[in-house]
């Protein structure tokens, strides 16, 4: 039984079992804090609005696109670079084919 | 009848599958039923095949000899046809099977009867049959043929929408890179049966010395093999195909990708066993690193759903390869991280299956409720379609290697045997799993959440029926890992870490 359920990894072992246990006592926890928590929160009223600087926003709904803008910004160069390299071209594609084939080539006869 | 199992699970559905447009013309209901039928079938005797070989050891079936099992003709040679069906192979197959068996009842009621929904269920058996043929021959000129039956047919179904124009480009994309593939792999099986007159995998495995010509003949396969199992920097037609292929046939997809990196494995630990330098080891560890980063960063700009998830599923290609490259790297010495690692990797094909093929399909309920899989048009469809929704969230969250789902289980495997070799390749892979949980999460956010949205078509029952399958397969493999881990994974595993002696010796004696 121990062994269908858990995973040994040859350093340690891994048992979903157990981690659904911690998972549910941290649940635990956090639900009696926010139990312990301030009562003025009432749902559907202006409470619920997100605060935009003071200014009620008319669709304040985060599009997917929005997510991880710095991430990206950041990553620009790096995001730029692998989208050349996707160019939808199939000469380009072919061409990486070749590269490969020659790595390949060069490590099992050389 | 028994003892003739693993040939009609390739036979009944290559022959099967042309007889579906046949009985679409006397009524389609016969059409839907008989594919169903023939899918199960396959799925009944992959099973069967499977618990066999895990129970009872190597499967050795011949055509064309008085008996199955008569594996060598009067003169001791092997020139017969034969299937070799071991762990691995029996772990592929039974992949395939289940994959099959949850996108054929999906596919009968997701393609439009106007879209020539026939030849697509056509198309989805011959690629089962190619797949399954894949992965129990046990000849390498046989194991072309099925690359190029799966091939065919693949690229069939991902310009099967040929109003569109991206679809038909996609195809033909796909089809130069596979005809280039399909090519190479030919010249290498010419290699080897001009040197050696035998095209029998354990025979040539036997007879190889490692002469130049073989070192060419290894060359030429990996390249071929590696195109076909989209590892970057070669990976570029399977997003387009993946994007671009009716959503339940996608996972057909997934399997067809799995199974050329199958026949990687067979090539490397079967065929070549220990033939090569720990370069090669380290080529597939490196290519695997790369396949994962890459993949994991191109789908954080997807604002396609599909080709996000698509991105998603080559990213989990480097870590198959990941897994087994360490095992390779370490297969001189066998080390006991080499063996965890391996087994990471097999398992995670398991894993891979699932996760994905729910993403797939989930991608598919989409689209067939809103009509599109645009992120930047889509939004708050958790209210309306909440169980697609928490599929989509527990297949994505699997996908990012989060615990307790089954994607840890295999990846906490594949990052153990990896750090002993190099703590640089855990970290990357690491690194790679939290890029995935950061585009799934922005894909769920965009998809499923925010304001109330309409939903116009209401899913099918049997939609969500073959979702649940998968969730239900994803929650179990991960709270249970040990059961399939010991079961199922490890006989695979062994099957290329020790098994090279037992599969001469089942084919040619001794």
């Amino acid at each position: 039984m121990k062994e269908t359920l858990t995973l040994t990894t040859g350093q340690g072992f891994w048992s979903a079992l157990i981690w659904a246990a911690a998972a549910l006592a941290t649940l635990l926890l956090a639900g009696l804090l926010w139990w312990r928590g301030r009562r003025e929160y009432k749902r559907g009223t202006e409470q619920e609005l997100p605060f935009l600087s003071g200014e009620r926003a008319e669709n304040p709904g985060v599009g997917a696109l929005h997510l991880y803008w710095g991430l990206t910004e950041a990553l620009r160069p790096v995001l730029e670079r692998l989208r050349s390299w996707h160019s939808g071209v199939i000469n380009d594609y072919a061409g990486w084919f070749v590269v490969i084939l020659g790595i390949v080539l060069l490590l099992v006869l050389v | 009848m028994s003892a003739h199992i693993p040939i009609l699970a390739i036979a009944v559905p290559l022959l099967g599958g042309f007889a579906v447009p046949l009985l679409a013309k006397l009524h389609k209901g016969l059409r839907d039923a008989w594919a169903l039928l023939v899918v199960l079938f396959v799925g009944a005797c992959v099973g069967y095949v499977a618990v066999h070989v895990f129970t009872q050891g190597l499967w050795v079936y011949v055509l064309g000899a008085r008996h199955p099992q008569e594996t060598l003709a009067p003169g001791g040679f092997p020139i017969r046809i034969m299937l070799v069906v071991d762990g691995m192979s029996a772990f592929m197959g039974v992949i395939a099977g289940l994959l099959a068996l949850v996108a054929f009842p999906f596919a009968l009621r997701f393609l439009p009867e106007e879209e020539g929904k026939s030849l697509a269920l056509t198309l989805g058996l011959l690629l089962l049959a190619g797949i399954l043929g894949m992965a129990y021959t046990g000849d390498l000129f046989n194991f072309f043929v099925f690359l190029e039956v799966t091939s065919i047919a693949a690229c069939a179904l991902i310009g099967f929408r040929t109003w569109t124009s991206r679809a038909p480009e996609a195809a033909f994309k796909t089809m130069l890179l596979y005809s280039l593939s399909g090519l190479l792999f030919l010249l290498a099986v010419a290699f080897l049966y001009g040197e050696y007159g035998a095209l029998n995998l354990a025979y040539l495995a036997r007879e190889l010395r490692g002469t130049f010509v073989d070192r060419l003949a290894l060359g030429l396969f990996l390249a071929a093999l590696l195109m076909k199992a989209a590892a970057a920097p070669v990976h570029f037609w399977a997003p387009d195909a993946y994007g671009e292929v009716p959503a339940a046939k996608a996972l057909l997809l997934v399997v067809n990708t799995q199974v050329s990196l199958y026949g990687l494995w067979r090539v490397l630990f079967t065929l070549y066993g220990g033939l090569w330098d720990a370069g090669v080891g380290w080529l597939v560890v490196a290519l695997g690193l790369l396949t994962m980063v890459v993949a994991a960063f191109m789908a954080l700009v997807q604002t396609d759903l599909g080709r996000l998830v698509a991105y998603g599923a080559v990213s989990q290609i480097g870590y198959m390869m990941l897994g087994v490259g360490v095992g390779l790297v370490s297969l001189a010495g066998r080390p006991e991280y080499g063996l965890v690692a391996l087994k990471g990797g097999v398992f995670h094909m398991l894993n891979d299956a699932l996760t994905v093929g729910l993403l797939f399909l989930c991608v598919g309920a989409v689209e067939w409720t809103k009509g599109t899989r645009d992120l930047r048009e889509l939004g708050g469809l958790g209210h309306g379609l909440p169980e697609v929704a928490l599929c989509f969230l527990l297949a994505g969250l699997a996908l990012a290697g989060l615990p307790p789902l089954n994607g840890f289980a295999s990846k906490i495997l594949i990052y153990q045997g990896s750090f002993r070799l190099s703590p640089i390749l855990t970290a990357v892979a690491v690194l790679a799993s939290i890029l995935l949980l950061a585009v799934f999460a922005r894909a769920f956010q965009g998809a499923f959440l925010g304001p109330k949205a309409e939903v116009p078509n209401r899913v099918p029952g049997v939609f969500l029926l073959s979702m649940a399958v998968l969730a239900v397969g994803l929650l179990v493999l991960g709270l249970v890992p040990g059961f399939f881990l010991e079961g199922v994974v490890t006989p695979a595993a062994e099957a290329l870490w020790r098994g090279r002696a037992l599969y001469l010796a089942a084919v040619l004696g001794g």
